[in-house]
């Protein structure tokens, strides 16, 4: 064993980790992991370097966690909390896919469809190491191309510090800019779930500021997001998600609002070609007016403003005060 | 399959190791070259992966590593033969999705299956459901729903795939409705917005239309082939013959404008302000930017830019049948 001391690769000193750990029934403790597994035991003998080496058995067990590998820690009886008695091990039956769980050619080919919807920051991470694992599987690659994903883009910086809490259930602080508003505000959320609707990123949370649940919009988080070390107040459920997407589609399906656009206009395009959109019951007299849908009418005024004299708002009357506003404090600033 | 980059960090390292172990156990005898192309990666990483895999192994009962605990390769296949086969493995399991991994394909499956063309796909549920029970942890919470497809999108896809030429009507940035022939050549998604990128006979150029500003399709003739000069990001490049316009917004609001930012714009950060240089095609546009922030954008110059946005904004306000502030 005493062979000359050489680097081993992070890559190396977790694999042996997680082989050591997934052979042990009992568990090993954390004496015995360094003292023995590769990547550690060559610097185990070095008193000076003891407490590096523990603090790096810290980092790659969160490493372990973070790449999905279930680390079980085990209590010595009577010595609950005692970290040098806790014995570690990973359970082979949660560690491994389930026999039954196979892929053909066609499904492999779906999933990375999938996967292209993803290309930067964590969500297309995950894909890629997703996809290494599948490739594990030994499904044969079809060469039939099934065409080109659109992609999604996670371009928000709240993005990734959101996802991240929201896998480790802590609460976060953020600034946020409500619509209709130029001035931002703290807010003290648990995170729940992030949702894609109507081509843009929310968080569902409980505020725990007002103590309600919220919904914000990514792109409204104008400054950094803050992880903190306190537990979230309410736990995220794997039907959050759905859940806030259907109370989001109601919401989009129940507030409409009443605009007519100058015929043959930008504003008349593409709001004609808007998701939702239908043409007013005809008005006695009237020009051809359309019913608009959205889950925000906040952020409906500020796309409406954008088109200027295109656009006549008609009702309901909180949307055109909205729009008007905008407008008048647009010339405020100019006149 | 893109080939796997040089610069991965451990954790991609550690994914790949733990999911070629089983992959070569199963195969029981496979090349170096075989196992390399399977995997998307160089016959030199795969060597290098395999000689790892092959020194490794698991503590035996005295804390030492022994051969009975060690994998064990043929060498005299694997150094002279360039083949991999294993005599031994102490570990042989196919590792679970972590809840991560299983969200973010779940997550694409979502983006996928409200496809006009996956629509009636009732496997991709049962793919949801199978990676989900693959997964070591629930998926965290993370769902995506994209908006209809306009009837438009269909036919540009149809339109590609048959290698048609179209005659769309546009509306410009600037306002303006024009008739372009287009030769299509894909039609991308972004978000919730479709994009067509085609040959424009009308422009004899490369060109992006924005699906939600083609007021109809009509299918002519049998389109010229043409193949993309253009890489994905280059869908929103600022036109260089644009007025460069000065902007002075609250700091806290800048990353609103992330949509209209070019990348030779500068900003500079004064106090609580910052002021932003932009090349904006005409004034909607800049209303547009003003809007973003509830009004509190102010546009310092150049004076003609300044009044136009004023006229602008009091152009908006008299449509709507009330006086102008």
């Amino acid at each position: 064993m005493a062979a000359a001391p050489r680097k081993v690769p992070v890559e190396e000193r977790l694999f042996s980790l997680v082989l050591a750990l997934l052979a042990t029934e009992q568990g090993l403790t954390k004496a015995e992991i360094l003292s023995t597994v590769t990547g550690y035991a060559h610097r185990y003998a070095s008193q000076a370097d003891r407490a590096n080496l523990e603090r790096q058995f810290e980092r790659d067990k969160e490493e372990l966690r973070d790449l999905g590998v279930p680390l079980e820690t085990l209590d010595a009886p009577g010595a609950e909390g005692d970290t040098k008695l806790q014995r570690y091990r990973i359970p082979p039956d949660r560690y491994q896919l389930p026999d039954d769980i196979t892929f053909t050619p066609e499904e492999y080919a779906l999933l990375r469809l999938a996967g292209q919807v993803w290309r930067e920051g964590s969500l297309s991470a995950d894909t890629r190491r997703a996809l290494t694992k599948l490739q594990g599987l030994g499904v044969r690659i079809d060469d039939t191309v099934i065409g080109v994903a659109p992609r999604i883009r996670t371009r928000d910086d709240a993005h990734e510090p959101l996802q991240a809490a929201i896998d480790r259930g802590l609460q976060v602080t953020f600034p946020y800019l409500k619509p209709g508003v130029t001035v931002a505000e703290e807010r003290l959320v648990s995170p729940l779930a992030l949702v894609f609707h109507e081509g843009r990123w929310h968080l569902h949370g409980h505020d725990d500021g007002v103590d309600a649940p919220r919904t914000f919009l990514l792109r409204r988080i104008v400054g950094p997001v803050t992880t903190l070390k306190s537990p979230a107040t309410r736990r995220t459920d794997p039907e959050v998600a759905a859940r806030v997407l259907d109370e989001l589609a109601r919401l989009w399906q129940a507030t409409t609002a009443c605009v007519r656009p100058r015929p043959g206009s930008e504003a008349d395009v593409v709001l004609r070609n808007r998701a939702g959109t239908e043409e007013a019951a005809g008005e006695p007299g009237g020009e051809a007016a359309l019913v608009v849908r959205t889950t925000d009418l906040d952020i409906l005024a500020d796309e409406l403003t954008a088109f200027g004299a295109d656009v006549v708002v008609l009702e309901p009357p909180a949307l055109r005060d909205a729009v008007l506003a905008r407008w008048q404090r647009v010339v405020a600033a100019h006149g | 399959m893109a080939e796997r980059a040089a610069a991965l960090g451990a954790p991609d390292k550690l994914a790949f190791l733990l999911s070629l172990v089983p992959y070569l156990i199963d195969q029981v005898r496979v090349t170096v070259a075989e196992a390399a192309e399977h995997f998307g990666t160089t016959p030199e990483q795969m060597r290098k992966a395999v000689t790892l895999i092959a020194m490794s192994g698991t503590p035996g009962a005295d804390g030492t590593y022994t051969h009975e605990t060690l994998f064990d390769i043929d060498w005299d296949d694997f150094e002279e033969r360039d083949i991999i086969r294993f005599r031994a493995a102490p570990m042989e399991e196919r590792p679970r999705f972590s809840a991560r991994e299983a969200a973010a394909l779940l997550a694409g499956l979502q983006r996928v299956a409200a496809l006009p063309s996956f629509a009636a796909r009732v496997d991709i549920l049962e793919l949801m459901a199978k990676l989900a029970r693959g997964a070591s942890d629930a998926p965290v919470a993370l769902a995506v729903r994209p908006g209809e497809q306009a009837g438009i999108h269909g036919m540009l896809v149809d339109a590609v795939a048959a290698g048609r030429r179209v005659r769309i009507d546009y509306v410009t940035t600037r306002g303006e409705r024009q008739v372009r022939d287009v030769d299509p050549i894909r039609v991308e998604g972004i978000d919730d917005a479709w994009y067509l990128r085609g040959w424009c006979l009308t422009r004899e150029a490369e060109r992006t239309f924005l699906l939600d500003r083609v007021a109809s399709v009509e299918v002519l003739g049998e389109a010229e082939a043409h193949t993309s000069e253009a890489a994905d990001d280059a869908l929103f490049q600022g036109d260089a013959d644009d007025e460069l316009v000065e902007l002075a917004l609250p700091v806290t609001a800048l990353p609103l404008l992330a949509d209209y930012r070019g990348a030779d714009d500068t900003v500079r950060i004064d106090g609580d302000r910052a002021i932003v240089s932009l090349r904006i095609a005409h004034p909607g546009i800049l209303g547009r930017v003003a809007a973003r922030v509830a009004g509190a954008v102010e546009v310092l110059g150049p004076p003609s830019a300044r009044s136009a946005v004023l006229d602008w904004a009091r152009a908006a306000i008299a449509a709507q049948g009330t006086d102008p502030a």
